[in-house]
């Protein structure tokens, strides 16, 4: 399951959407917003997409994933707006009969999310707002 | 219509984060000619758009949600966007 959202991440929802009494392990990335950004001192991030493209490019990984390493599940949530520092931009969650495939899936996946994924930040403190420097996609 | 004038098509164009920011806009329309490539089309925006021109090498554009060559010839059916280097997760 794959989604942009404007609404705060739900972790409960995310584990029920990766329920599989087949599968024997759960592995799960949040990526939080840090106060410190490559410009300095944060206090919120502005993410923006472009949603429908990203989420076509969500499943293009999502299928890559499960082709390379047979997941049972994956559900890949990414919030936009504005978000303050603590506060959850993404969960990546990936269900596999075996740990091991867990881990990878997950790995693969955020680390796709980063690069391939039309979606942008702008890193905001008192002093100043500054789009993040990203990744040419290709 | 006569033949021997050519026409032309209203090319809309999708802009995100630092691009959108500096036209002000979520959307532009460029009209060129009938025919146009993806190159000519971005030849026109930052005519018309200067403020994009020190991002020239800085975006890449989307036609139909897929990153397309520069030769690849649009219409104003297609759905156009310019896209600056991505950041998310």
């Amino acid at each position: 399951m794959i989604s942009i959202t404007n609404n705060p991440l739900n972790l409960q929802e995310i584990m029920f959407e990766l329920e599989d009494n087949s599968a024997g392990a759960l592995s799960i990335f949040i990526g939080n917003v840090r106060n410190q950004g490559r410009s300095g001192n944060v206090s919120e991030i502005y993410y923006e997409a472009y949603s429908e493209m990203a989420e076509e490019k969500m499943r293009e990984i999502e299928i890559e994933a499960q082709t390379n390493w047979g997941i049972k599940k994956l559900v890949a949530f990414h919030r936009i707006g504005n978000i303050k520092v603590g506060e959850t931009s993404i969960i990546i969650g990936v269900s596999s009969e075996h740990r091991d495939e867990a881990f990878e899936a997950c790995k693969y996946v955020i680390n796709n999310v980063k690069t391939r994924v039309p979606i942008w930040k702008k890193e905001i403190s008192k002093e100043s707002q500054k789009w993040a420097d990203g990744v040419l996609l290709e | 219509m006569r033949s021997d004038i050519p026409s032309n098509d209203k090319i809309k164009v999708k802009l995100f984060a630092i691009l959108r920011e500096l036209v002000g806009e979520r959307e532009i329309t460029i009209t060129v000619p009938t025919g146009i490539t993806v190159n000519h089309l971005n030849d026109e925006i930052l005519k018309k758009y200067p403020q994009l021109k020190s991002f020239s090498n800085k975006f890449v554009t989307s036609v139909n949600c897929k990153v397309t060559a520069g030769n690849t010839i649009i219409t104003s059916k297609d759905e156009i966007a310019l896209l600056p280097p991505v950041s998310g997760g």
